[in-house]
């Protein structure tokens, strides 16, 4: 079975300017969405599509209001790394569901305040 | 595009529910009824109008006990230290620590103090878990991974510079310098009008 390990590759750049980096900031983010039902399809998960499609819309807005140039070109460059390994179907299901821990799993999520965290054991 | 707007809004409307995890596809409700979490809707203003914090941690990837109260990270200007902690892929519980910078002390020794030149950045003692007794051998075990872990720089501000970008909360110890003063043997023998106090020469 022959890999091809440049297919979905990016050649490694920096962002010339703000500009440059909501572009590629967005043509990831479009990539990403149209792919879900792929994800969806060729990992099996059980996992609707919609939630795919908001999970990759939150963890895009999760950076949202980085101010930091160098910044943003590395979490465009980290996803564009992730989406070819999705896609290239190198990663598990176990990979694919770490996004989906908070969903999964109820002692996943931290409380915001001091009672509940204790209460739970949490140091 | 309408269908995905649709269940976006259910998505961020619906209260959330604790449902048991199990991955029968029976159970999609939990996905059309849970909060997005993680996300930072404002993000310099955490408290919300009632004073509580509003903030929805990101869960880690990993099973850790040691969770601190969520602390929004603040939004950094283009001029400040850059937030590599964003997307370190550090565990939580290791982007939370404080950590120590400080310019290691002089084992009482005459050896030399070479190790006294470079300034350390050492992860902070955890409350529990630390260092406890193996029941086997009476080792020590312990359950922080940074505890043998040592970074070392050139300067305070070097040190300072790393803790910053890594998002970690630090402190410096200022060293304890010894003090220098130089001595000439001629002083022995300096004239004194005086009577001297301790007679130096034969």
């Amino acid at each position: 079975m022959v890999i091809n390990p440049t297919h979905l590759a990016q050649t490694t750049r920096a962002s010339v300017n703000w500009q440059d980096a909501s572009r590629r900031a967005i043509l990831s983010y479009r990539a990403w969405q149209r792919s879900a039902p792929e994800i969806v399809k060729t990992y099996a998960l059980n996992v609707p599509l919609s939630a795919v499609r908001a999970k990759i819309r939150q963890e895009f807005e999760r950076h949202r209001y980085v101010q930091q140039l160098p910044v943003a070109d590395m979490l465009i460059t980290k996803s564009n790394m992730e989406y070819q390994e999705t896609l290239n179907y190198w990663k598990q299901i176990p990979h694919i569901m770490k996004y989906f821990r908070v969903e999964e799993d109820p002692k996943a999520r931290v409380s915001s305040n001091f009672m509940n965290n204790f209460l739970e054991g949490r140091n | 595009m309408s269908s995905f707007r649709a269940s976006w809004a259910i998505l961020t409307r619906r209260p959330a529910m604790l449902v048991a995890p199990t991955r029968n596809p029976s159970n999609f409700v939990r996905y059309k009824s849970t909060e997005l979490k993680g996300v930072v809707t404002q993000p310099n203003s955490p408290t919300n109008s009632a004073g509580t914090l509003d903030i929805h941690l990101v869960p880690d990837h990993a099973t850790s006990a040691y969770s601190p109260v969520p602390v929004p990270s603040e939004v950094r200007g283009p001029d400040e230290p850059l937030d590599v902690g964003a997307f370190s892929g550090a565990p939580i519980d290791l982007k939370s620590r404080t950590v120590r910078i400080f310019k290691p002390a002089k084992p009482a020794t005459q050896s030399g103090n070479w190790n006294g030149r470079q300034w350390r950045m050492d992860w902070d003692v955890l409350g529990k878990g630390h260092r406890w007794e193996n029941s086997l051998m009476g080792w020590q075990s312990s359950g922080d991974p940074m505890q043998g872990t040592h970074i070392f720089f050139k300067t305070k501000e070097d040190a300072i510079h790393f803790a910053e970008k890594q998002g970690y909360e630090w402190f410096i110890q200022e060293p304890n310098e010894r003090g220098f003063k130089p001595k000439a043997y001629a002083s022995n023998f300096y004239h004194s009008p005086k009577k001297l106090k301790v007679i130096r020469t034969k």
